[in-house]
This record gives C-alpha cells, sequence and structure tokens, in this order.
C-alpha cells in the first residue's frame, strides 16, 4: 500500500458558518494501480488532492504515506515527503519564463543535481512524451496538450512514488484527451508509476482507472473496482454521471418477462446468453444492449425480454453465469 | 549656460541612477518581506507593522520628508546639500515605493505556480530566488521604470533644497532671475530622460515577456 487516507476531515469557515468539505473519508491506494477520485464539482475531489499532497491541512484524519503517517508534520518533512509526490495541476502551472527543458529540468536543478545527470534524466522522459521538439520553447508557445505533457515529464522526472492528476482532461480536445489516457495507461504499465486521477470524465474512469473513490458532498459514497462502480450506475445507486437507460417497459414488453443482465470481465463475450436459453428452450428479445471497455475487462449491459416454458430455471441458470441479474418492469 | 546644463543633467543622472540602484536593492528584499508576512499565519502583525510604515512614508509629500530627514541626514551623510545628502533623501522615499511595487507584483502570480512550487517541495529560499523573483522579472523590471521615472520627478524637486542638478539649476537661473530659455532646456532634459527611461525599460520587459 502506498497511502491509505483515514477518517479525513475537513471543514472551511465562510459566511453562512462552518462547511464541511470532506466528511470522515477513508480509501487506500496500492502500488502501481491507478485510482479514480471522482464526483460531481464541489463534492471535495480538488480538496481531497490538495490535502494528499499537504498543500491543505485538514481537521482530523490521518494520510499513511510511504510507511509514515504525513499529517502535522513539521515543515522540513512535509518539504521531504512532496518531492516523492509528483502533481500534475489542472492549470499545468508552468514557469512562465522558464523553457520546456528549464521546466522539467527544475525540480532536479532545485535538489543540487549534476547538469549532466539532469540532461539524461529530462532527455529520457521527454522522448517517451514526444516532447523533444519543443524543449527551447515557451510554455506560452505550447498547446494545452504540450503544455500537459510538460506538466507530467515535470511530475515524472522526479521518479515520485505517486503521481496526482487534478482533472487532466478538461481543458483537452476528444483526440489529445484519448493520447492522455493512452500515455498515462503506458507510464502505469511501463514505469509502473502510481496514479491518483481527479475526474468527472466518464472516460478517464473506463480508459484508466483499478480502482474508483465516489465522492458526494465530501462523503466517500462508494470505493471499490472500477466495474463494481459501473454496477452502481446501471442500478441507478449513482445518478452524478448519467442515469441508465429509461425504457418504456411496459410498452415494450407486454406479458413478457423483462431482464437486466450485466456482464464483466471474460465472459462478457462468451455466448452464455444463447447457450443457456438454447438449453432450456427460451425466447429472447433483446432491447436494449451494450459494451464499454473498462481498463481490466469489457462491461456488458443488456435488457432482453423472454418466452418460454422454463422461465424460472433460464434466470437461475443465466444468474449464476452473469456479474449481475434483475427482473425489470 | 550650455556646460553648466550639461554638468547639471550629469548631476541629475547621478542622484537618479544611484537612489534608483538603492531603492531596488532594498525595496525588492522589502517587497519579498511584505509578500512573505502577508502570507504567513504567525507574521501577521509583523505585516500589519511593515504595511502601516510603508503607507506612512509613501503618503508624506517627498518635499516634507526631505525637511523632516534633515537631522537624520545631517547624521548620516554629514551634510545636508548636494547631490550625495540628496541620493540619502531620494532613497528612503523611494524604498517603500519599490517594496509596494514589488509586493504587489509578487501577488500577481498566480496561485497555481505557487502551489506547484510548493508541490515540489521547494523551500522559502528557493521559493524566493527560483520562483518568485524569475516569475515576476518583466514586471520588476517596468516597476523599476516606474521608480525611476518617479525620481526623475523627485530630483528635481530636492533640487529646491540645495540638492544641485537640473532642478537647482531651473530654479535658480530661470525662477529666481528669469531666464526661461534655461528652465525650457532644462525641463527638455528631464523629458527626454524620462522618454529614454520608459523607451529602454518598455524593451527590457517586453524582451523578457514570452
Amino acid at each position: 500500500m502506498i497511502l491509505s487516507v483515514d477518517r479525513l476531515n475537513l471543514s472551511f469557515e465562510d459566511k453562512s458558518g462552518r462547511r464541511k468539505i470532506l466528511d470522515d473519508v477513508s480509501f487506500s491506494i496500492e502500488e502501481g494501480e491507478i485510482v479514480g477520485i471522482v464526483g460531481l464539482s464541489g463534492a471535495g475531489k480538488t480538496s481531497l488532492l490538495r490535502t494528499l499532497n499537504l498543500l491543505q491541512p485538514v481537521d482530523s484524519g490521518s494520510i499513511m504515506f510511504d510507511g509514515q503517517n504525513i499529517v502535522g508534520l513539521n515543515e522540513s518533512k512535509v518539504r521531504s515527503i512532496r518531492k516523492k509526490i509528483g502533481v500534475v495541476f489542472q492549470s499545468y502551472n508552468l514557469f512562465r519564463y522558464r523553457t520546456v527543458y528549464q521546466n522539467i529540468a527544475f525540480p532536479l536543478k532545485i535538489q543540487g543535481i549534476g547538469k549532466g545527470k539532469i540532461r539524461e534524466r529530462v532527455m529520457s522522459i521527454v522522448s517517451e512524451l514526444g516532447l523533444d521538439h519543443r524543449l527551447s520553447a515557451y510554455p506560452s508557445q505550447l498547446s494545452g496538450g504540450e503544455q500537459q505533457r510538460a506538466a507530467i515529464a515535470r511530475a515524472l522526472v522526479m521518479d515520485p512514488k505517486l503521481i496526482l492528476l487534478d482533472e487532466p482532461t478538461s481543458a483537452l480536445d476528444p483526440r489529445t484527451t484519448g493520447r492522455l489516457l493512452d500515455l498515462v495507461v503506458n507510464l502505469n504499465e511501463r514505469r509502473s508509476v502510481t496514479f491518483a486521477v481527479v475526474t468527472h470524465d466518464m472516460d478517464v474512469i473506463k480508459r484508466t482507472c483499478d480502482r474508483v473513490a465516489y465522492l458526494q458532498n465530501g462523503k466517500l459514497h462508494f470505493f471499490g473496482p472500477t466495474h463494481e462502480f459501473f454496477v452502481k450506475i446501471e442500478n441507478n445507486e449513482v445518478s452524478d454521471f448519467g442515469s441508465p437507460l429509461e425504457l418504456e417497459t411496459s410498452v415494450l414488453s407486454g406479458q413478457k418477462r423483462l431482464l437486466r443482465v450485466l456482464f464483466w470481465g471474460e465472459r462478457t463475450h462468451e455466448p452464455v446468453l444463447w447457450e443457456i436459453a438454447r438449453e432450456y428452450d427460451i425466447m429472447i428479445n433483446i432491447l436494449y444492449g451494450k459494451i464499454e471497455e473498462l481498463k481490466n475487462g469489457p462491461f456488458g449491459t443488456m435488457i432482453i425480454a423472454i418466452d418460454g416454458q422454463r422461465q424460472d430455471l433460464f434466470i437461475e441458470k443465466l444468474r449464476d453465469s452473469v456479474f449481475f441479474l434483475e427482473e425489470v418492469g | 549656460m550650455f556646460s553648466q546644463i550639461f554638468n547639471a543633467t550629469l548631476e541629475t543622472l547621478y542622484m537618479l541612477l544611484l537612489s534608483g540602484f538603492l531603492a531596488t536593492l532594498f525595496g525588492i528584499p522589502l517587497g519579498v518581506g511584505l509578500y512573505l508576512c502577508s502570507r504567513s499565519r504567525r507574521l501577521k502583525t509583523l505585516y500589519a507593522l511593515l504595511d502601516l510604515l510603508v503607507n506612512i512614508f509613501r503618503s508624506i509629500p517627498f518635499i516634507i520628508l526631505v525637511l523632516l530627514l534633515i537631522p537624520v541626514t545631517k547624521n548620516v551623510m554629514g551634510t545636508i546639500i548636494g547631490p550625495n545628502a540628496a541620493i540619502f533623501n531620494l532613497t528612503i522615499a523611494a524604498i517603500p515605493f519599490m517594496a509596494r511595487l514589488a509586493e504587489n507584483s509578487f501577488n500577481a502570480v498566480p496561485s497555481g505556480i505557487i502551489d506547484s512550487s510548493n508541490s515540489m517541495g521547494l523551500n522559502k529560499w528557493q521559493m524566493v530566488t527560483k520562483v518568485l523573483i524569475p516569475e515576476t522579472l518583466p514586471d520588476q523590471i517596468g516597476n523599476i521604470t516606474v521608480l525611476l521615472i518617479n525620481l526623475v520627478t523627485y530630483t528635481a524637486i530636492a533640487g529646491a533644497v540645495g540638492a544641485g542638478g537640473l532642478g537647482q539649476l531651473a530654479i535658480n537661473y530661470g525662477y529666481y532671475r528669469f531666464q526661461w530659455d534655461v528652465v525650457l532646456y532644462a525641463v527638455i532634459v528631464l523629458v527626454a530622460i524620462s522618454q529614454l527611461l520608459q523607451f529602454t525599460g518598455g524593451k527590457l520587459a517586453k524582451g523578457l515577456r514570452k
């Protein structure tokens, strides 16, 4: 475990009194995984990110990082912890009057590392991130995507144990978003960089996250594997991210029974439904279906109408073979 | 007459550049101090005190400040007339001005840049020398330009109380002896100096801005 947050509380004082920003939040990040911190604006995502990096002191709770509680450390200890956590801010925050190279080299330079060694490290990272040709450009001359990659490079150069990404896709067009997500997954797989990603972008969650911490009004409403988060969405337990399809079930079904089936992992691509339907001689009418490619496997949702003699047996058998099944309508 | 104007110009430039240099040398660190104190919970009271002092010194009209400083000037410089005494007065007046300009520029650094510097584990000294100063360099050049142009006016005022330079020339020859052409030439030179400063400062700042 690289980071574990236990019963974190944070509140701000404002005109209307004390406002709770984080309410007893607990979760953890394992080495080598990507955890999504998700929720709507104002849910406390960014505050949580700031507390993880000690930019924001908390009211109570503990943050275990690299084997020690980093809440309430003195300033010089805080500084040494921060060097082990890279942050890529939403607004990138590159130094305005330093070139891309100087920006990326900066964290090493302030540690007094030799010029040759800095050069070696910077060059190995920029070639991986496709920034080689922009080294002498200033941030204002870069595109949004390039600025972000420079910021990621600046975070990577320290070889941090954990990188925090704050809303990484909020300012990117769809194509750049795609490239970024590939990059994150790539860095995660090849360099085994651990990431915590603050986001409300479903694409980010689908394509990068191993686990999801879902915040609502400062409370952690869900923490678990990404596919289980999607089950929550499909079951309408998480409404912030678009509700599942509302079918006019009464019209569609007539007297037939409707089933909602969720698949996950290997079995999604197997003809499970067909095999069992044939076995019990059941007629199936697919009313709705979709498959999402999650990072750790495909996730499918289907709504079917069934007709036949042995419906109960069919449902029982199917329930054992799929991830989730319920009768609707 | 022209040799007089030439000498007076040299005196003015001497006062201007030396007091400008000293005001920058002390004013920017004071600006850093103001900025850091204003952001520290522990040093809130110190900030309030420094802030008040800066405000007081900035609100006293320069000519009055010169009068008030007479005993101090006499003690420190050994005299109260001539360019060197004037440099002392000009510097005292200009330090708080420069400090305030510098502080405002530090405050204008995007908070994200401060956050990301903090997140890299910079200490206070690195924060000042590697982030605050470099990130405000073009603005500080602009500030120094404003300071110097203000000092052009101040040197002329100082001329009225025996500092020498173009101000004194204009008053002694032009005002007291009705040689208005001398006033005119003095003014032309002062305007030219201001223009040159503005032009150079603007070019420098623009070159640094990316």
